[in-house]
C-alpha cells in the first residue's frame, strides 16, 4: 500500500530500491523532489534517480569524481507513478515507461550477441 | 528426502567453501609459531561468523534486504559510499590473493610458470562463472574443496596431544614471550579474526539468500548452515593449525608459502595425501576467488540499484556482469605485477578488518528493527553475542594497521 498520511521522507523513501510492475530492479531512490509554497504543505513531486541526484548528498569533491565516472543524469519518476512503498518502491508501470533501465537495456542488447550470455 | 539431500549438500558446500587462502596461511603459521595458543581466537571468530552469518541470512529471508541496500539506508549515503569503495578494494585484493594462491598450487602440481598459471586460472574462473549455472559452480568448488578433509584425517593420524589442544580453547597469550613476539601474536590474532570474518562471506551469503527467495520458513536451514557448516569449516582450518603445531613447530618450519601446508598430509599419507591436499586447496581457493569476485559486483550493483544476480544470465544483469569481469581483470593485473601472494594475503586481512565494523553495523541495526523484521528480530542471545562481538571487532579494526606495521606483517 502507498502511505496516505505524512511520511518521514528521508527515512522511508530515500535509498529504497525501486522495482517496476514486473518486479524488475529499476534503480534506487537517490533523492526526492518536493513542491509546495511557504506556509503550505509540502508534497512529493517526484523520485530522483541517477548520479546527478547525489549532488546534495556528498562533498563537492566527491560529486566531481562521481560526475567524471558516471555523469550527472537524473531521471524524474512522478509520484503518481508509484504503486506501493514497503521495503521497496513499486511502480505502476514498466521501468522503461519512466525512462529507467536505459543503460541496462542497451547493455543487454550488446551482451545478447555473446555466446552463453 | 530431496529436501534433506539439499540441506546436506548446502552444509557440505559451506564446509568446503569455508577455507580460503588467508585462513590456510594464517592457520599454518599460527600453529608453527605459537603452537595451540591461537586456537581460542579461531573458535571466537567462528562464533562471530556464525552469529553474523545467521543474522545476514535472516535479514535476507525476512526483510529481503541485501547488505549494501542497508548500507545506504542505515549509514547515510556518504559513509555508505565510503564503505562500498573500501569493500570493493578489499574484495579485489582478496580476489588477487586467491588467484595468486591457485596459481601457486598449480605450479606445485605442474611446474609451469606462475604468471602463466595465474592468467589461465583467472580465465578458467571467468569462463566457469560465465557458462555454468551458479548452483553447479557453488557445488563443484564447495564439494571438491572437501578433499581438504585429508588435513583433518591427518590430524587424527598424527596423534596430537589432545589435552594441549583442548587447553588452546582457553583465551590466553603464551607465557614468557618477549614484547616483540607478543606484538606478532596479537597481529596473528587480529589477522585470524579478519580471515574468518571476511566481509565478502556475508555479502555473498545474504545475496544468495535473496536470490533463492528465502522466506521465514527457511530460517531453520539458515541457522543450521551457519552454525554447522561454518563450524565444521572452521574445524578444517583448526586441523591445519594443529598439524602445523605437531609437524612444523619442532622443526622450526615457517610455512609462509601456502603450498607448505600440503606437506601436513604428505607426511602421514605420502604422495596420495599430498595430491589430495593440493587438489582440495586448489578447489577451495578457486571457490573463494569466485566468491570475492562476485561479492565486489554484488556490493556495487546493490548500492547503485543495478540488476544483479548470479542466477541470471550475463545479459539479464549486464552492469553486474561488467563489475565482476572488471574485478577479475584488476585482480589478475595485481597478481601479474609480481607482488607475492603472501603480501596480498596480508593486505587482504588488514584492509578487510578495517571494513568489517562498517559492514556489520547496518546488519545489527536492521536485525533489531521490528518494522523490517517483525517477530524475527534479534533475540536476547543473538544480541548478547552480537553487540559485544561488534565492540571487540571495532577494537581489532583500530588495532589492525598499527599491529601490522609494528609486526612487519608477522616477519619479525
Amino acid at each position: 500500500m502507498k502511505p496516505d498520511g505524512p511520511i518521514k521522507l528521508l527515512a522511508e523513501l530515500r535509498d529504497l530500491q525501486i522495482v517496476d510492475k514486473d518486479d524488475r530492479i529499476c534503480g534506487i531512490c537517490d533523492d526526492i523532489e518536493l513542491e509546495g509554497k511557504p506556509g503550505g504543505p509540502l508534497r512529493i513531486k517526484a523520485l530522483l534517480v541517477g548520479p546527478g541526484a547525489y549532488e546534495h548528498r556528498v562533498p563537492r569533491w566527491l560529486f566531481a569524481v562521481v560526475r567524471l565516472v558516471a555523469g550527472r543524469s537524473v531521471t524524474r519518476v512522478p509520484w503518481s507513478s508509484v504503486e506501493t512503498v514497503t521495503s521497496r518502491i513499486r511502480l505502476k508501470t514498466t521501468g522503461e515507461a519512466q525512462g529507467l533501465r536505459q543503460v541496462e537495456d542497451r547493455l543487454a542488447g550488446w551482451f545478447g550477441r555473446l555466446p552463453f550470455a | 528426502m530431496g529436501g534433506l539431500i539439499e540441506i546436506t549438500l548446502g552444509i557440505m558446500t559451506a564446509v568446503g567453501g569455508f577455507v580460503d587462502i588467508s585462513e590456510l596461511v594464517f592457520a599454518a603459521q599460527a600453529g608453527s609459531r605459537f603452537g595451540y595458543a591461537l586456537i581460542w581466537v579461531f573458535a571466537f571468530a567462528t562464533l562471530g561468523i556464525a552469529v553474523f552469518g545467521e543474522m545476514s541470512g535472516r535479514v535476507a529471508a525476512v526483510a529481503k534486504q541485501p547488505v549494501f541496500n542497508l548500507m545506504r539506508q542505515r549509514l547515510d549515503f556518504g559513509l555508505g559510499l565510503f564503505t562500498l569503495i573500501a569493500s570493493v578494494v578489499v574484495c579485489v585484493i582478496t580476489c588477487a590473493a586467491e588467484i595468486g594462491g591457485v596459481a601457486l598450487m598449480l605450479k606445485l602440481l605442474t611446474g609451469a610458470p606462475y604468471s602463466l598459471l595465474a592468467v589461465l586460472s583467472a580465465l578458467a574462473l571467468v569462463t566457469v562463472i560465465w557458462v555454468l549455472p551458479f548452483k553447479w559452480i557453488e557445488r563443484v568448488f564447495g564439494l571438491l574443496g572437501l578433499l581438504m578433509l585429508v588435513f583433518a584425517v591427518a590430524t587424527v593420524n598424527i596423534h596430537p596431544p589432545w589435552h594441549e589442544v583442548a587447553r588452546g580453547f582457553i583465551p590466553q597469550a603464551p607465557a614468557g614471550l618477549p614484547a616483540k613476539d607478543l606484538v606478532v601474536f596479537a597481529y596473528f590474532g587480529v589477522a585470524i579474526v579478519s580471515a574468518v570474518l571476511f566481509p565478502y562471506e556475508v555479502y555473498f551469503y545474504s545475496s544468495g539468500g535473496i536470490e533463492e527467495q528465502w522466506g521465514p520458513k527457511d530460517l531453520n536451514i539458515n541457522r543450521l548452515t551457519t552454525i554447522v557448516g561454518f563450524g565444521l569449516g572452521s574445524l578444517l582450518a583448526l586441523a591445519i593449525l594443529i598439524n602445523a603445531a605437531v609437524l612444523f613447530r619442532p622443526l622450526h618450519i615457517d610455512p609462509q608459502m601456502p603450498g607448505t601446508a600440503a606437506l601436513q598430509a604428505a607426511i602421514p599419507f605420502g604422495r596420495t595425501g599430498l595430491l589430495l591436499a593440493l587438489a582440495g586447496m586448489v578447489f577451495a581457493i578457486s571457490g573463494a576467488a569466485v566468491e570475492t569476485g562476485l561479492s565486489a559486483a554484488y556490493a556495487t550493483a546493490q548500492f547503485f540499484g543495478w540488476d544483479w544476480g548470479r542466477y541470471k544470465k550475463p545479459r539479464d544483469a549486464p552492469r553486474f556482469t561488467i563489475a565482476w569481469l572488471a574485478t577479475f581483470a584488476v585482480a589478475l593485473a595485481i597478481v601479474l605485477t609480481g607482488v607475492k601472494p603472501l603480501q596480498l594475503v596480508e593486505w587482504a586481512v588488514v584492509s578487510s578488518i578495517i571494513v568489517l565494523p562498517l559492514t556489520y553495523l547496518p546488519l545489527l541495526l536492521i536485525a533489531n528493527d521490528p518494522k523490517y523484521m517483525g517477530k524475527h528480530v534479534n533475540r536476547r542471545l543473538t544480541n548478547s553475542l552480537g553487540w559485544p562481538f561488534y565492540g571487540l571487532l571495532s577494537v581489532a579494526a583500530l588495532a589492525a594497521l598499527p599491529l601490522y606495521l609494528l609486526a612487519h606483517g608477522g616477519a619479525l
